[in-house]
């Protein structure tokens, strides 16, 4: 019985929403109870901020194409790694020398900064990541252009 | 190497697959998972999509739905991506690399329905959408604490039992899958299962129930 009835509350859509939502704040509230959680010292991806520096947020250290130390989860997988941290190209230079804001461009340029961690060890995670990009705006232009 | 941490449950594995720190794994679970979804796109690739026909009931009377080529051609398009996603998301052997993996099947799933011109179909596809999108913030959400709480996100790493992955962090990681991929609730996505065009409607669930399989073995074995 009581199943048949939840079975009919979720096959309304029109209540989808609104039971993920409470599903989301009942975790939530048990994640809140269970704080304080303990953070690990020795993460995989450090990272300092250096505000003065025209690569800020993204400024990792280091010399383009010199070996740089860069922790990695495995480094025997990525030989060159190291050797590519935060690659300008001229333009992206220029900018870099004259301004305090380039870190904030990453995205609206090209060349910009080739992170060495998603360039390399974690190379896979930014093709995927522009994948979903690009497969969201393929919905959006065939939703767009279909009535045109 | 990583080769002795891994202690799954899904039996030992066969073949690694490296990707600088993202070392893709094929256990029998994961590759059963991987052929399923392999096999699915291969069928979306080659298989023409049905015809759907509505009979009106009580008369000899028929409509069959027209569906336009260029929508046939998108359609099949996000079941294939669907499937390629799939495909990463039941091998991959990184947390933030799966939830990505889940994520994209997430859009897919509603880029399969997003061209049907049917209202109802619509509409359930758009509160699905909300549900997807709103999926993603309990799903990176769990991958953060993991990251955050254990300073790795490797599989390998995490299955080895040198840290201890808080269960709120598994909880909201199982949350996200389900909100992406609304396995195991259909009754929600069967609405969606009106639009015509089998192959490719039948991606969506098919997609969905191997991200909750694989995430069910992920929250096992961490």
């Amino acid at each position: 019985m009581i199943i048949s009835r939840i079975s009919q509350i979720l096959s309304d859509f029109e209540n989808l929403v609104p039971l993920f939502a409470a599903a989301c704040l009942c975790l939530a509230v048990i994640g809140i109870l269970t704080l304080p959680l303990a953070y690990h010292e020795a993460q995989l991806y450090p990272k300092t901020i250096d505000r003065a520096s025209p690569l800020d947020p993204y400024d990792r250290g280091g010399t383009p194409f010199n070996a740089t130390p860069v922790i990695a989860q495995y480094p025997e997988n990525s030989p060159y790694l190291g050797y590519v941290t935060s690659y300008l190209t001229p333009f992206s230079l220029f900018l870099a020398e004259n301004t305090l804001h380039l870190g904030t461009t990453i995205v609206s340029h090209p060349g910009g900064i080739l992170d060495e961690i998603l360039h390399n060890t974690r190379g896979l995670d930014t093709v995927v990541e522009t994948s979903i990009l690009f497969t969201a705006f393929a919905i959006a232009f065939y939703l767009f252009r279909r009535d045109g | 190497m990583y080769e002795h941490l891994m202690e799954n449950i899904g039996g030992p594995v066969a073949f690694a697959l490296e990707f600088g720190d993202i070392v893709n794994y094929f256990s029998p679970y994961t590759l059963t998972l991987f052929i399923l979804a392999f096999a699915f796109t291969v069928l979306a690739v080659v298989s023409r999509p049905e015809r759907q026909i509505d009979i009106a009931f009580g008369g000899d009377a028929y409509t069959a739905k027209v569906i336009t080529l260029q929508e046939m051609r998108f359609r099949r398009f996000m079941a294939i991506a669907c499937g390629l996603a799939s495909m990463g998301a039941m091998v991959s052997g990184d947390i933030f690399n799966f939830t990505l993996f889940t994520s994209m099947v997430g859009i897919t799933n509603v880029g399969i329905v997003a061209a049907v011109r049917n209202r109802h179909v619509l509409n359930a596809a758009y509160e699905y959408g909300i549900v997807a999108m709103a999926a993603t913030l309990p799903l990176f959400g769990g991958a953060a604490i993991i990251l955050a709480t254990t300073g790795t996100l490797s599989i390998w790493e995490l299955s080895s039992g040198t840290w201890t992955v808080p269960a709120v962090a598994k909880g909201l990681l199982g949350l996200g899958v389900i909100g992406e991929g609304m396995a195991p609730f259909y009754a929600a996505k069967a609405e969606m299962f009106r639009a015509p065009g089998a192959p490719y409607v039948i991606m969506c669930s098919l997609s969905s129930l191997l991200i909750f399989l694989r995430v069910i073995e992920i929250i096992i074995t961490i």
